[in-house]
């Protein structure tokens, strides 16, 4: 399978001080779908910042598509071919969903990415058309986007980034606020974009989804190193690790696929599923 | 669930190479100018954590020490005066583990903007009379300018040069002494002490949370202009981006609006009614009181050497 993204040592400081990423070393196949885990503060926003070309290692290298993403080729007014093949094939949601949306409206605001893509005006507005009616969200098309609630913006957003038909998403806490049932449509969305041969790349501490929208998990430690990389099967079964990345309490229960935490009192011992589910 | 046009993947391997090298764009680099102003803060909050003698001070004691300094340094108008003023903020900047080079290079970049202007007109002849030391033109006899008359000759005065010097190191004195407080005090500790010059709460609280939501703000735009590279294909002309600077600086008022209405509905649910109430918890010491009766020293005979009470 061909390597899309490759961090080699990579490691990111805010104001040369502040530790995100270190030495963090990976890579990434064309149409993998991939978690990345971890508690709050451990890297995974920068890491994705990093893969987008949005940011730029302060050491180490990061090469997407074979070519070295620097920031004399990503940031400069001249366009250049391989930025514009970047920015065609790989999308990014934002956690923030107030930051991604620039437009008057809802339409004007999918509509442009794909006005940048060169096609006519009759497949843009089919595009539009379709995104809007595959995010349920066609009633909001002639609304502003700071009046949307945060799961309507939160929609809105992913639906820019689809119009493009990117063919590697990444999506920084996707389901972060939004209520269960939109929740479970999101999961069937991202399974769904994976089964067509999407590379998805979720950073998300919600664990009940990882499993379901992931082949492969890759947890960042509070260290912001990589601590494993791994089936996310075998991740999530790893009790000790996940609580080691501070990704559960030790009243969290994983049961397959079900997580939940028990009420315990204090002074009493308490009974753990896991201690019996390993017996 | 999704369309068909969605329902595929390009399996083409990339085909071109990185190759541009070029100018960053002018959003690009104003965003870069905020990281930089970000970068000097988080730098300035680690000077005043560091274990110095004025960051040992009261903030208080600080605070009316280095009024009393600049109050007394703006009198003065003896160059050698000035420039022990200025030796002794540079030697306060280094007892109090500030580097050197950093603080000249804070306070100095700002002199020529401030006081060179003020001060460059001065040197010449055609505003302050004086004894030549450089001609610059010579115009001849009835030389004027519109309806104003010039001298023959338009030159470089002693006495301009002289008066020029003074009040740039006069500048430079003071503030130095205004940028060894910020550097010294963490923000919010130097704004809660501006109570003790009698600056009302309401107004210490303002400054508080301005400065607080200055960063917020920052870090709102910075995430705009990434959100906003993170869906640009292809460059946008100038004329493209300036529409978008001028939506942004719309919304992020919109923003500030909402977030100032939200941020006092939040003041009032947790009892602000109006009054405002601060907690002070500082605590002189004798040490603090010796320096600051130093400081006051030290000002009141800057102010009788500025009023030739003592001849120097």
């Amino acid at each position: 399978m061909e390597t899309l993204f490759d961090l080699k040592n990579v490691s990111y400081s805010y104001v040369g001080k502040i530790n995100a990423l270190k030495d963090v070393t990976l890579k990434i196949n064309r149409g993998e779908q991939v978690s990345i885990i971890g508690s709050n503060g451990c890297g995974k926003s920068t890491l994705l910042a990093i893969l987008d070309g949005l940011v730029y290692p302060t050491s180490g290298q990061f090469y997407a598509f074979g070519n070295l993403v620097n920031e004399d080729a990503f940031d400069a007014i001249a366009d250049n071919e391989f930025r514009t093949y970047f920015r065609t094939k790989v999308g990014f949601v934002f956690q923030n969903s107030d930051v991604q949306l620039f437009c008057p409206t809802v339409y004007e605001e999918i509509a442009f990415g794909p006005l940048q893509l060169n096609l006519s005006a009759e497949e843009v507005r089919s595009r539009v058309e379709d995104v809007l009616e595959m995010m349920q969200i066609a009633k909001l098309r002639d609304r502003s986007p700071h009046t949307l609630s945060g799961g309507e913006k939160k929609k809105v957003c992913i639906a820019t980034v689809l119009v493009n038909n990117p063919d590697v998403l990444l999506l920084d806490e996707p389901s972060a606020g939004l209520d269960p049932r939109t929740q479970l449509w999101l999961v069937d969305l991202l399974v769904e974009l994976g089964r067509a041969g999407k590379t998805v790349i979720t950073a998300t501490h919600d664990l009940e989804i990882i499993d379901q929208i992931s082949k492969r998990a890759i947890i960042m430690g509070e260290d912001h190193q990589v601590k494993m990389d791994h089936d996310s099967k075998s991740v999530l079964s790893n009790y000790e690790l996940l609580l080691s990345a501070n990704l559960v309490h030790e009243h969290t229960h994983l049961h397959g696929k079900m997580v939940h935490e028990h009420l315990h009192f204090h002074g009493k011992a308490h009974e753990h599923h896991f201690d019996k589910d390993k017996n | 669930m999704i369309p068909n046009w969605m329902n595929q993947a390009d399996v083409q391997p990339c085909h071109c190479s990185t190759v541009s090298h070029g100018k960053k764009g002018f959003v690009g680099k104003t965003i870069d100018g905020i990281l930089g102003f970000l970068d000097e803060a988080f730098l300035s909050e680690t000077f005043s954590r560091r274990p110095g003698l004025l960051q040992s001070l009261d903030p208080r004691a600080k605070l009316v020490s280095i009024l009393a300094l600049i109050f007394a340094t703006s009198l003065i108008g003896d160059l050698r005066v000035l420039v022990f003023i200025y030796a002794l903020t540079l030697l306060l900047s280094y007892q109090s583990k500030i580097n050197i080079g950093f603080f000249v290079k804070r306070v100095w970049l700002f002199i020529p903007i401030f006081a060179g202007i003020i001060a460059l007109p001065m040197i010449f002849n055609i505003f302050l009379p004086g004894d030549p030391l450089y001609i610059v033109a010579y115009l001849g006899a009835g030389a004027h300018l519109g309806p104003f008359s010039l001298p023959d000759s338009i030159f470089i005065t002693r006495q301009g040069t002289m008066a020029a010097i003074i009040f740039t190191v006069r500048v430079a004195a003071c503030v130095s002494a205004v940028v060894l407080l910020f550097l010294t005090t963490p923000q919010q500790i130097l704004f809660k002490s501006l109570r003790t010059v009698g600056v009302p709460k309401i107004y210490v609280l303002t400054l508080q949370m301005a400065y607080r939501y200055i960063f917020l703000l920052m870090d709102m735009v910075r995430e705009m202009y990434v959100a906003k590279k993170a869906r640009t294909i292809r460059s946008r002309g100038i004329m493209d981006d300036q529409k978008w600077v001028g939506g942004r600086i719309g919304y992020t008022l919109v923003r500030s609006l909402s977030m100032s209405e939200k941020v006092h509905m939040a003041m009032m649910s947790r009892g602000f009614s109006g009054e405002v109430h601060i907690m002070q918890e500082f605590k002189m010491t004798n040490r603090d009181y010796l320096y600051g009766a130093l400081a006051i020293s030290i000002s009141l005979v800057l102010v009788m050497i500025s009023q030739n009470i003592i001849r120097v």
